[in-house]
């Protein structure tokens, strides 16, 4: 895609409400932007909406009222292909999605040469670059069942960056691996950071937030309470919630 | 305890049952005094029988030098009747012939009437296998869709053909639709199979679909595919896998429903077998050649499937 849009705000999410099918208020009246190139970790006990929220931003889930723009486009006008939009936003899954059938290699080329209809010479080296950059140039043949946790959630990373997308959205990816295989992927998750990518982390990671943070976002029952610095985030909580939030974790 | 010694006894065990079970069959077979004629079945499953070559009216017979052609020159003059293919002559040179005397004999392998029944029977389980997977997965498909016509409209199809006999099915195929659209009785018999299957191949498909995890569609749709290419790159391939073993099972029951269109005078392997029953009087050796020729069509479909299920398991 093609975009001429410039401007510093990555993703802008207005006043967003969402109401899922049961009447249970997901989100109430959530803003936030994301500037570009700024990594921004969403905190919050389970039930706190922070998924719901993240899933929003690649239209996963559809708002109920409110408005998200992102790279300039408006999600919700009618002339978005959000086919298109979504090439431009990366997504890591907690349970990782990867595709059983396909081996390391073909998981990352799919997209690109399916999607953006690119010629396979064209996309083999640069799957084979991200695989390397995630460490898994040595897997490209093995198919995900023989793979570890921490193997297939890099995977699923370099999968997003076959893309080139311009923003990742990261829901929760440590979270259903051993933890012996967190830092393996944080590692790469950092990499990414001082690369430059945008990145929106939903994680219960305290220590990624603070060390790689730029902003901390602390999310309970649907609303954004709490939009700041790590070092105030965590030294000086704003909120007497978040103030007990992180008693408990911490 | 190893667990494993006492096989040999279970395999024993297990081979005296089959033993006994084989006679029985013969004790069964003698008590109510039936003389087994195998040798019966074999013309009708495959006819050796030379064919006599016949002359068409009176005429004088000519043989060529080196034997390898006959004519029959006709006693009005006006015509000629010349032989080149045959294997066993049957007359000499010069001999006088009335209509209808033999000339020659062919011998030649043909199919009897069970083997052609055999071949009917897999021509319309091929075609109708193809038609039921074709619209089993369109239906399987707008069950699932979210398009309330789609929808209804595929659950309907289902319950109809489901709750009604396929028999009735191929009735009202033949008899209505087929008068309708002026269809003939392999097509209707065909039509009325695929349907019939369809409707079961479809809850297949659409189960299969269901099984596989809600996050594949998901981090499909999150990297830009459509709807239409997550569905064939990466949902079908997986429901595919899944669907294989209850697919076979309905593949094996079409086989053998396609039994039920005989009803309808088409002449496959179970009308085949009537009709010899009838000619050879001998009921007990033609149907348990029909259940044999059965059981080699079902058995090597599941042997295929049974491969091409090894063959996917290479990604688990």
């Amino acid at each position: 895609m093609t975009n001429q849009y410039q401007g510093n705000d990555m993703i802008v999410a207005k006043n967003i409400d969402k109401y899922y099918p049961n009447g249970c208020h997901a989100l109430k009246a959530v803003s936030a932007t994301i500037n570009r190139g700024e990594v921004v970790v969403v905190i919050g006990p389970s039930g706190s909406g922070k998924s719901t929220f993240l899933r929003t931003l690649n239209q996963l889930e559809t708002i109920t009222t409110g408005e998200i723009i992102v790279d300039g486009i408006n999600m919700y006008a009618s002339s978005t292909n959000i086919n298109k939009l979504r090439e431009e936003v990366g997504m890591v899954f907690q349970n990782f999605n990867l595709f059983p059938h396909m081996n390391v290699l073909e998981n990352v080329m799919l997209a690109p040469m399916k999607v953006s209809k690119r010629k396979r010479e064209d996309v083999e080296p640069l799957a084979r670059k991200i695989l390397c950059k995630v460490g898994l140039e040595a897997r490209i043949d093995n198919y995900p069942s023989q793979l570890s946790g921490g193997q297939m959630q890099r995977v699923a990373i370099a999968r997003a960056l076959a893309m080139e997308p311009d923003v990742m959205l990261f829901d929760e990816p440590t979270s259903a691996l051993d933890p012996e295989m967190v830092g393996e992927v944080l590692e790469v998750m950092k990499q990414l950071a001082s690369d430059g990518m945008t990145m929106v982390v939903v994680t219960h990671e305290m220590g990624f937030a603070r060390e790689v943070a730029d902003r901390v976002l602390f999310m309970e029952d649907g609303q954004l309470l709490v939009d700041d610095t790590p070092e105030s985030f965590f030294d000086n909580p704003s909120h007497p919630r978040l103030a007990s939030f992180l008693s408990q974790v911490l | 305890m190893v667990k494993t010694s006492n096989n040999l006894l279970w395999y024993s065990i297990l081979f005296a049952i089959l033993l006994g079970l084989g006679y029985s069959i013969i004790l069964a077979s003698q008590s109510i005094q039936y003389t087994w004629r195998w040798e019966r079945i074999v013309p009708y499953l495959i006819n050796t029988e030379p064919k006599p070559i016949l002359s068409p009216y009176d005429g004088t017979v000519t043989v060529s030098a080196n034997a390898d052609a006959i004519m029959v020159s006709s006693d009005d003059g006006e015509s000629a009747f010349e032989v080149k293919v045959f294997s066993q002559l049957e007359v000499e040179d010069g001999d006088q012939v009335f209509e209808g005397d033999v000339i020659a004999s062919l011998s030649e392998w043909r199919l009897g009437p069970i083997a052609n029944g055999l071949l009917m029977t897999l021509k319309i389980s091929i075609v109708s296998l193809f038609f039921a997977v074709v619209i089993g997965l369109f239906v399987g498909l707008a069950r699932i869709s979210s398009n309330p016509i789609l929808k209804h409209l595929s659950m309907l199809y289902v319950e109809l053909v489901r709750g009604t006999p396929l028999l009735v099915q191929i009735f009202i195929f033949y008899f209505f639709i087929g008068t309708v659209l002026e269809l003939d009785r392999f097509t209707a018999g065909a039509a009325a199979l695929s349907v019939f299957a369809a409707a079961y191949v479809a809850e297949i498909i659409r189960s299969g679909i269901q099984s596989v995890p809600v996050g594949q569609m998901e981090a499909a749709r999150s990297l830009g595919m459509t709807y239409v290419q997550a569905m064939v790159y990466i949902i079908l391939p997986q429901a595919f896998k899944r669907t294989l073993p209850p697919m076979a099972g309905q593949f094996i029951t079409l086989i053998k429903d396609s039994s039920l269109v005989s009803v309808i005078s088409i002449t496959d392997l179970t009308k085949a077998g009537r009709e010899v029953v009838s000619g050879t009087f001998a009921p007990f050796e033609v149907w348990f050649t029909v259940a044999l020729l059965y059981l080699l069509l079902t058995g090597s479909l599941s042997w295929l499937v049974n491969k091409l299920e090894k063959r996917m398991a290479s990604s688990d």
